[in-house]
């Protein structure tokens, strides 16, 4: 089941020179700490010129695929779908 | 005298991803792979849906309304499209193959032609297949190791699109010229690519029933009783391996469709849908830089009727209000017989819009031009209807981006 969040959420995020990869590592959100099992998918969209990069992950600590939002024009991280993987 | 099948070496590949939108929400979430998914394009009950995985395919969910599915398989798990996301996987897929040659043509989203004639992984002895695997591999490091992709090689696009389809999912088939003969003795009519039930009806009645049928046919045959134009040499010339196919067409028109969610015969709210419509339309025909000549507006009804009208207009239209002002002198001539379903717009006959060329009677014309232009200069830098007319005010989430079929001259 997909339900809309819509949230800001704190985010740990680390970047890699070597891999030249930069990504979420740890999600806090309800007073839970996440830290990231699988990025599914990573793109970027743009909502005028301010480009948010979107990345579509699964967590270690539940069956949870979440779907953050990073907004480039302010640096704050959203949390915009969670989902648990079965139907609605 | 009969042209022989053509038999040069397949140097035609014809690229599609998996049941394409599906397959990219399962990569982006991997609780949902290897489990029935469907993309509709609504996720109510009556929503249509537009893709489904191969799980899914596999229970006989195809393209048919979510309830229906439901009926087959109540845990089928249904998302929303993301366009964005599969217009990145788009220019992702597209990447990989612009590393091995420059001759790629998109097809569609999903799909692209590759033509390796004179491409450096042939210079250098590579054999296509070989090639054809390491595009698979390439694919999967650049969208994921989910995605997986229908490779077909042959001697033009037509046989290379015919491969294609032989091993789904993740197949890679070759038809060499001499395949040709067994290839199309395993297939009905309806199974070539470009015959529908209209062109297989017409092949019936000239006395072709197969695709070998349809090969051994006389080209006179087809060209004077089949298909009575140069579309039955065109398909002679295609059934034997000959590109017919290559030419890419010059843009002619610009349009948009919307199917309403909350069903209305209330004509001020199907003026407002059509003016959102017209912006849409207006912000991908100036962003090209066209502008067009006439004008076409369809409208569906619940009772299964429709009504649609093109008119031609005296004067080029260019800025969303011209085209607005077309489609509603078209709208104002409808009568509403139930609630309207289905929109869909647009505007024909493009010509390029630089450099400007006024008309005599065009009045402040060029103004309502610089007018578009600044409108959608801010649209570009603030994001999708931050300036819009009056008339679609508060109307922002009404019409969402939907994801094409076929055309990708937007992506």
């Amino acid at each position: 089941m997909r339900e809309k969040i819509d949230q800001e959420v704190s985010v740990v995020m680390y970047y890699s020179a070597r891999k030249q990869v930069a990504q979420p590592h740890t999600i806090s959100w309800q007073n839970k700490e996440y830290t990231i099992k699988e990025i599914g998918y990573k793109h970027s969209i743009k909502d005028g010129d301010t480009l948010h990069h979107i990345f579509e992950l699964t967590v270690n600590e539940a069956d949870l695929w979440m779907r953050l939002n990073f907004d480039t024009s302010n640096l704050h991280w959203k949390l915009e779908v969670v989902s648990d993987g079965l139907a609605n | 005298m009969d042209l022989r099948i053509n038999d040069i070496q397949p140097i035609t590949m014809h690229v599609d991803l998996n049941s394409c939108y599906a397959i990219i929400e399962q990569q982006a979430n991997p609780l949902i792979r290897n489990k029935p998914v469907g993309v509709a394009a609504y996720d109510s009950p009556g929503g249509f849906i537009i893709a489904s995985s191969y799980e899914a395919k596999r229970l006989g969910i195809k393209l048919m309304r979510i309830r229906e599915a439901r009926e087959i398989c109540k845990d089928i798990i249904i998302m929303m499209p993301d366009p964005e996301k599969y217009f990145d996987a788009h220019r992702r897929f597209k990447a990989v193959l612009e590393s091995y040659t420059n001759e790629v043509t998109p097809k569609s989203v999903d799909e692209f032609v590759v033509n390796f004639a004179g491409s450096r992984a042939l210079q250098t002895g590579k054999s296509l297949i070989n090639v054809g695997y390491q595009i698979k591999r390439d694919i999967k490091k650049s969208l994921g190791n989910y995605v997986t992709v229908n490779i077909g090689i042959g001697p033009n696009r037509f046989l290379a699109k015919i491969a294609a389809g032989m091993d789904k999912p993740d197949g890679l088939d070759v038809i060499q010229p001499q395949d040709i003969w067994n290839v199309y003795g395993q297939m009905d009519l309806l199974d070539l690519p470009g015959i529908n039930y209209r062109y297989r009806a017409r092949l019936n009645l000239a006395g072709i029933y197969t695709p070998l049928d349809f090969l051994e046919a006389p080209m006179f045959k087809l060209k004077k009783e089949v298909f009575k134009s140069i579309v039955g040499y065109y398909w002679y010339l295609r059934l034997r391996g000959y590109e017919v196919d290559g030419e890419t067409f010059k843009t002619k028109s610009f349009g948009n469709d919307y199917a309403v969610g909350k069903k209305t015969s209330d004509p001020d709210e199907v003026s407002r849908l059509v003016m959102k419509l017209c912006e849409k339309t207006g912000r991908r025909l100036r962003h090209h830089d066209y502008q067009a000549q006439g004008i076409s507006l369809w409208l569906s009804f619940e009772n299964g009727t429709w009504w649609g009208k093109s008119k031609r207009t005296k004067s080029l239209i260019y800025s969303t209000q011209d085209i607005y002002l077309s489609a509603v002198r078209l709208l104002r001539m409808v009568d509403f017989p139930a609630k309207v379903t289905h929109i869909h717009l647009a505007v024909f006959d493009v010509v390029p819009a630089t450099p400007i060329q006024l008309g005599l009677f065009d009045g402040t014309r060029l103004d309502t031009k610089s007018l578009a232009r600044a409108s959608d200069k801010i649209n570009d830098r603030y994001g999708e209807f931050t300036v819009v007319p009056a008339t679609m005010a508060n109307m922002q989430d009404i019409i969402i981006k939907r994801v094409p079929f076929g055309s990708v001259r937007d992506i």
